[in-house]
């Protein structure tokens, strides 16, 4: 994944011509005619190559800027899409549609593929769990996981398509009653859901990271506990590169379809643009070659599937037909469904972080206690059920502020965690592996009394470490922590001054991953990390 | 199709039609005439297509289209600006006629509403009692259609069903009520039937709502244009669109492309009964009369509406094109939609059940 997405972010770097600071409400430059300017999920960056041909072919360049499915909608419904771009391409319409406002902006749709979202699991998982031999349901499934028979990575169904998919599928099939789902369907098969997310060892925020993050675990390069399988597309399980046995639901599943958009608001150039592409996209060898260098399957109807798709005609499960539905169907999913989270903040205070910088951390975290009204923030926000602990430092750790936002009225304890925002102060020195150590210390706590949890650090300081111990001490004492502490992902966020590379070593170590705050809010990185924890 | 495809920022088929005249036809473009008309988007590729306006251009015409939805051009289109509305159906034309106080209508075709499906599909309905062997034609039994959903089965609940076991409802597919003409159609059917002749009153409204209604809630999301779940049907196939609600003209414009979309495995139903989306052009000033005049009148639009999958008011041209196809010449149980209002008060008594 990190190799197909390298080359692209540098050709959208070339094509967008290299601008050193794009601004943000036209990240991709203004109209022209021959380019379309294209908000899209991140996995459509593996098109680059069939693009960089349909550029040369039609004359119509793409420029992508790439968003998460829910914040694309936010971005659509507001308006603030269609001053930058003249398309969306995510890989459904069906969440968009569902928001009245983000519904009335959308042009012109083509479908330009489509891949389903299954689970891969190893050949000898799969024999040991007899479904070689037979089709099993999203029940089966369920009980199988809910046995603890096999574990599993799914991304954040906040952040990202495959993970939504995977929720809004397994919910609807375990419905039984096979119509779309509604709030009192949910409540009928939280037990069963309970049970099925049970097995979810590892979230991401998108479905790149997440692969990356199941292939290191399987090649031990990362502390965290090896995971069984994965669920995300069928593209993205059929180029794995350690071999998956991809499990079709017997029920049914739910499919990606890429739909490439015209917003109402384009241009007449824009609209021709979209036109010229959308017929070079799904002229038949063109499909064909979609198919075999992406591994999803083609939208023409004319171009045989190939054989590495073992099931043909898949099921489509019903998706929701209301927002409330969706929203709510997410909610639950966080707040009653999956495994709970624990979260660790480490918090830089020193006198360094005074200004619009403390500002600017009080409101990353006052934005996840519900303060962020955004659809994207919405569902970003402390979940029902989660342990936080916020563990301010500066010369040395300060007290450690423990909370557990309660399942059914999580409200006063958000509101408790926003006064400890709103009254964080910097003063003092940063010593920064002192105090991270000392995390260590709460979370062995919590886990030695409830060890079934997503466990995760965030660590922010917006400069050098002024402590006495260093980052090769910190490496020292995490090497020799017990395996359930080594694996407890760090998600360091670069803000300020940071030490990149001490950083990425910190990460790294852990099997945790970088966030740059630098050239965005702090609340914009709280946020994404969100889709990890 | 789209109530949302603004009119205003809709395409202009004016480039084809001026290079056309200035290279070919050795007319004069100075003679030609500008008309202006607002279309249902189906009949879009029709007017762009450069033999339709060559006839225009012959006649003195270029025509210029916006398309829209058709419940749309009926209630919220501003029509100051155009020469004719030329909506997909009759109830919305009847509408703008009221409105505008037009003199008269032309409806030069038609397409009516068909279920499209396949061949699995068909045996495990005929077995259910929903699919006939009908009057020369396969017919989708909507009574025992609706006997079905009012129970809720799933496909999986149909004896002997080995060929499509999906544990889910078994419901035909259609596009959403809130936005499309087509599922306006579906439920101009499926109204008929359940209230046993055109619903005319308030009381029948509320009569056949309960049943109607889960037709379309219970698919949960619907896509907004008819294009899209026809185009589902021709690549996700079966497992995705088991049956899904279409005009006859997709079907036929697929089939008369000879793109090898459609594969002998899809099998056309015609529901009994079935209504006609009947494309009624009304006349907004004089020259927009002249183009539904020349639609109906014109041999060679005729024909190569009926190249699009139209019936057309000459039954030759559709017959001619069909003559080789497993497509009825004559539908015989077809029944008229419900008034303009009525059937608008019940598309917005769904839509506030979403």
């Amino acid at each position: 994944m990190i190799r197909r997405l390298l080359p692209a972010a540098a050709a959208l770097a070339l094509l967008a011509g290299c601008s050193d600071s794009p601004d943000p409400a036209t990240p991709v430059g203004d109209p022209t005619p021959g380019t379309l300017r294209v908000l899209a999920g991140s996995e459509l960056a593996d098109l680059q190559p069939i693009l960089e041909e349909a550029a040369e072919a039609t004359g119509v360049t793409v420029k992508f800027s790439f968003t998460g499915t829910i914040e694309g909608a936010d971005k659509v419904a507001s308006g603030e899409a269609e001053k930058g771009f003249d398309a969306v391409w995510f890989s459904s319409n069906r969440y968009l549609e569902l928001v009245p406002e983000a519904q009335k902006r959308l042009g012109t749709p083509t479908k330009v593929m489509s891949s389903p979202v299954v689970l891969g699991l190893p050949a000898e998982k799969v024999k040991e769990l007899g479904w070689d031999t037979k089709r099993v349901g999203w029940a089966e499934i369920a009980a199988a996981a809910g046995a603890q028979k096999f574990t599993y990575g799914m991304t954040d169904p906040s952040a990202s398509n495959s993970g939504f998919s995977a929720l809004v599928g397994v919910a609807a099939a375990l419905s039984g009653e096979g119509s779309a789902l509604d709030a009192a369907r949910i409540n009928a098969v939280a037990p069963q859901l309970k049970q099925f997310f049970s097995a979810q060892k590892l979230s991401a925020g998108s479905s790149g990271w997440l692969t990356e993050a199941f292939q290191r675990r399987a090649r031990g390069e990362d502390p965290g506990a090896e995971v069984d399988g994965l669920i995300n597309y069928e593209s993205v399980l059929l180029s794995s590169p350690q071999p998956l046995t991809l499990v079709y639901p017997s029920d049914g599943v739910v499919t990606a379809d890429y739909p490439l958009t015209l917003l109402t608001s384009a241009t007449s150039d824009a609209r021709e643009a979209h036109q010229k592409l959308s017929d070079h996209l799904k002229s038949q060898d063109v499909q064909r070659k979609i198919m075999e260098t992406t591994h999803r399957r083609p939208a023409t109807p004319q171009v045989q599937l190939d054989a590495k798709f073992a099931v043909r005609d898949l099921v489509e499960l019903p998706f929701p037909g209301s927002q409330s539905a969706v929203d709510g169907l997410i909610t639950t999913y966080f707040d009653q469904l999956r495994r709970p989270s624990r979260t660790l903040y480490v918090l830089d205070t020193s006198g360094s972080m005074q200004g619009d910088r403390i500002d600017g951390l009080r409101q990353a975290l006052t934005g996840l206690t519900g303060a962020d009204e955004s659809l994207a923030g919405r569902f970003s926000r402390f979940h029902g059920r989660e342990q936080v602990t916020l563990l301010p430092f500066s010369s040395s750790a300060k007290p450690a502020l423990k909370y557990e936002v309660p399942q059914d009225d999580p409200r006063p304890v958000l509101d408790q965690i926003r006064t400890t925002a709103t009254n964080l102060d910097a003063s003092g020195g940063t010593a920064i592996y002192s105090s991270l150590r000392g995390g260590y210390d709460v979370l062995r706590q919590q886990i030695d009394a409830d060890p079934d949890r997503f466990t995760s650090i965030v660590l922010m300081t917006d400069g050098e470490n002024t402590g006495s111990e260093d980052v090769l001490d910190f490496q020292l004492f995490h090497q020799a922590l017990p395996q359930d502490l080594r694996g407890i992902p760090i998600f360091p966020v670069l803000f300020g001054e940071s030490a990149t590379a001490e950083m990425e070593q910190v990460a790294k170590m852990s099997g945790g991953k970088v966030f740059d705050a630098r050239s965005r809010s702090l609340s914009a990185a709280f946020k994404e990390i969100r889709g990890y924890q | 199709m789209k109530r949302t495809l603004g009119i205003g920022l809709a395409v202009v088929l004016l480039v084809g039609v001026v290079t056309a005249i200035v290279l070919g036809q050795g007319g004069d473009t100075a003679q030609l005439q500008t008309v202006r008309g607002v279309i249902g988007s189906e009949k879009l590729a029709f007017f762009a297509d450069q033999r339709v306006k060559d006839v225009f251009a012959k006649h003195g015409l270029e025509v210029e289209v916006d398309p829209a939805g058709s419940r749309q051009i009926a209630t919220t289109a501003d029509l100051d600006s155009y020469d004719f509305a030329f909506p997909s159906s009759a109830p919305a034309a009847e509408k703008i006629q009221r409105d505008r106080k037009a003199a008269r209508t032309y409806a030069p075709f038609s397409s009516p509403m068909v279920i499209a499906t396949f061949d699995p599909i068909v045996d495990l309905l005929t077995k259910a009692g929903v699919v006939k062997s009908g009057p020369g034609y396969p017919t989708f039994d909507v009574q025992a259609y609706l006997g079905l959903v009012a129970q809720g089965t799933r496909w999986d609940q149909l004896p002997g069903n080995t060929s499509y076991p999906a544990r889910k409802n078994l419901l035909v597919t259609t596009t959403d009520p809130r936005d499309s003409n087509s599922a306006a159609m579906y439920l101009a059917i499926t109204s008929f039937v359940a209230n046993g002749g055109v619903v005319t009153s308030a009381d029948g409204e509320a009569r056949v709502l309960p049943a109607v209604s889960r037709l379309f809630l219970d698919q949960g999301y619907t896509q907004s244009s008819t294009e899209g779940p026809f185009e589902d049907y021709l690549s996700a196939g079966m497992g995705k669109t088991p049956l899904v609600l279409a005009y006859e003209a997709q079907f036929v414009d697929r089939v008369v492309r000879g793109d090898s979309s459609i594969r002998p495995d899809m099998k056309l139903l015609y529901p009994a009964p079935t209504v006609l989306s009947k494309h009624t052009l009304v006349p907004l000033r004089a020259a927009g009369d002249r183009v539904g005049e020349l639609l109906t009148s014109d041999a060679e639009l005729g024909r190569l509406a009926a190249t699009f999958g139209f019936r057309t008011a000459d039954p030759r041209h559709f017959d001619d094109v069909v003559k080789d196809l497993a497509v009825p010449r004559t539908i015989v149980d077809v029944v008229e939609p419900p008034a303009h209002e009525t059937l608008e008060r019940m598309l917005e008594a769904i839509a506030k059940q979403y």
